[in-house]
């Protein structure tokens, strides 16, 4: 079961004074759990990403609670958290490091200690989920932009993780791999976190989103009412998302 | 193409190569990695005055370019600044050793020169023979053969992290390369005002990118150790490679082929 629990989190990037970086959360309070679709939204370095890098643990010195299945988020635990966790980078090049895309998809669990056979079906099976099986041989820096990142997706998903943490993952996609990866997180099980500009994606992909203002969450509650909600969105730097926008035109 | 386009379509190129279908890249890595030692081993244990001798150990790398179907000329392109430094080697020999070793007609040939020539071999014929351990087998299974011969792992990972740096790195300086061109149209190079902060960005950027991917491979559960991808050889074939290269090799350093062959030839 996956749960995620965030009490009075407070973080800042260190730096030698507190005035160059200023705090990127203040008392912050989240919780989600099994089976949650949740968006993160929010203008540009509200700290979307920054949200995300501290659940996976790649930033690590905040100050109050966060906790992943009930494991602080901490160097001693990075392990077992991981190993239920899936992140997908906002940049494929720094997810995609090896030559070819099977190796990639392979790398994960090849770390988990799988068997052979393991390995081989979950790779077929993360590959045909993304629907890039036939480029499963074709070295990565061959791939367009797209097709890096549905390989990027098919890494994380062929670790078997019950959490999926996504940064910007409609970004470089066009609109038949936007609508199929929409399918793919709509038909996952377990818990999403998907941080976006894209309020559609988030729209179609989210039943539950928050939004992220001046180190705290000051909105979290249906996707809907806050994707319909202008003035809102509007007094946080966002926009309606086009959907609604030619909504109401027509209407 | 600009250099760091042409370093990146070089390092590609050979990965491409290394996963190409032939008989030499189905082999066990472990068996041409072996003999490409005791190939190595052998070359340099001729003595510096033993050019006949060490001639004879060019069969080996004539024989596997033509199977690797390598190219002799693209080999060189690509190898001879190496080969120039290994040229200038033993430069000196000539100064210092001024005995003569053989006359013919006017001409004396010093064994100064000899020994030049033996060093500049045996280095040119080690740096073809990796080449061609490079060429027809991918980093992987280079690293798969060293973990095999219980090489440190921490040692393996090294070489595999390297590999993906030296990429990385060349990727990010064509991306600031092509930037800078872009900005100032019609100018050779970098202009030497900009070479300090280039290089700083270009150390900055790629340790940034370095640092991502790292995290990337440790939020997928890496700990130190790098598995390779390991794919099917063949691997009877590949003992009997091991096998007859390496009695191949020591024949050769024992029997003096091309000294037979020119005495026939003169009988």
């Amino acid at each position: 079961m996956s749960k995620i629990e965030i009490k009075d989190l407070s973080f800042r990037y260190l730096s030698r004074t507190k005035e160059q970086n200023p705090t990127i959360f203040r008392q912050l309070n989240f919780r989600a759990s099994e089976n949650e679709s949740i968006g993160i939204i929010g203008a540009n370095g509200v700290g979307k990403s920054t949200f995300l890098r501290l659940l996976v643990g790649i930033l690590t010195e905040y100050e109050g609670l966060l906790q992943i299945n009930d494991l602080p988020v901490c160097r001693e635990n990075l392990t077992a958290i991981r190993s239920r966790l899936g992140y997908v980078f906002q940049d494929s090049d720094s997810q995609l490091f090896m030559n070819t895309v099977y190796e990639d998809v392979a790398f994960g669990p090849k770390n988990q200690g799988l068997s052979d056979a393991e390995i081989q079906a979950r790779v077929t099976k993360a590959l045909e989920k993304t629907g890039i099986s036939h480029l499963a041989h074709q070295p990565i820096y061959k791939l367009s932009g797209g097709q890096k990142k549905l390989a990027s997706i098919a890494t994380v998903l062929s670790m078997g993780t019950d959490t999926l943490l996504m940064d910007e993952p409609s970004a470089a996609l066009d609109p038949e791999n936007r609508e199929l990866l929409i399918q793919i997180l709509n038909e996952l099980p377990g818990l999403k976190l998907i941080a976006s500009h894209d309020l559609d994606f988030v729209y179609d992909t989210c039943q539950r989103t928050i939004l992220l203002s001046n180190g705290i969450i000051c909105y979290d509650g249906p996707t809907k009412d806050i994707l319909t909600d202008q003035k809102r969105l509007e007094e946080n730097g966002l926009r309606l998302p086009l959907s609604f926008r030619f909504r109401n035109l027509n209407s | 193409m600009n250099k760091q386009t042409q370093a990146i379509h070089n390092i590609h190129e050979a990965d491409e190569l290394a996963q190409r279908d032939s008989f030499l890249i189905s082999l066990h890595p472990l068996s041409k990695l072996l003999v490409t030692i005791v190939y190595i081993m052998t070359v340099m244990s001729f003595h510096k005055y033993d050019w006949n001798g060490l001639m004879t150990m060019s069969l080996y790398l004539i024989i596997i370019m033509i199977t690797g179907e390598l190219s002799l000329l693209g080999a060189l392109r690509r190898l001879k600044i190496v080969l120039m430094a290994v040229f200038f080697l033993g430069i000196a020999n000539p100064f210092f050793d001024r005995e003569i070793a053989y006359s013919i007609g006017a001409y004396q040939i010093r064994f100064g020169m000899i020994s030049m020539l033996t060093l500049f071999f045996k280095a040119a014929f080690a740096v073809f023979a990796s080449y061609i351990l490079i060429k027809t087998t991918s980093i992987e299974d280079i690293c798969y053969a060293l973990q095999k011969l219980h090489v440190p792992s921490i040692l393996i990972t090294e070489i595999m992290l390297i590999h993906r740096y030296l990429i990385m790195m060349l990727r990010e300086t064509q991306r600031m390369f092509q930037a800078y061109q872009l900005r100032a149209p019609g100018q050779k190079g970098i202009h030497y005002s900009a070479w300090g902060s280039f290089v700083g960005q270009l150390l900055l950027r790629s340790m940034d990118r370095a640092q991502r991917i790292h995290d990337g491979m440790l939020l997928r559960g890496f700990q130190g150790t790098f598995y390779p991808n390991i794919r099917t050889y063949r691997v009877g074939f590949s003992i009997l490679y091991a096998a007859l290269w390496c009695i191949a090799i020591i024949t050769l350093r024992l029997v003096p082929l091309f000294t037979i062959i020119g005495r026939i030839v003169i009988h």
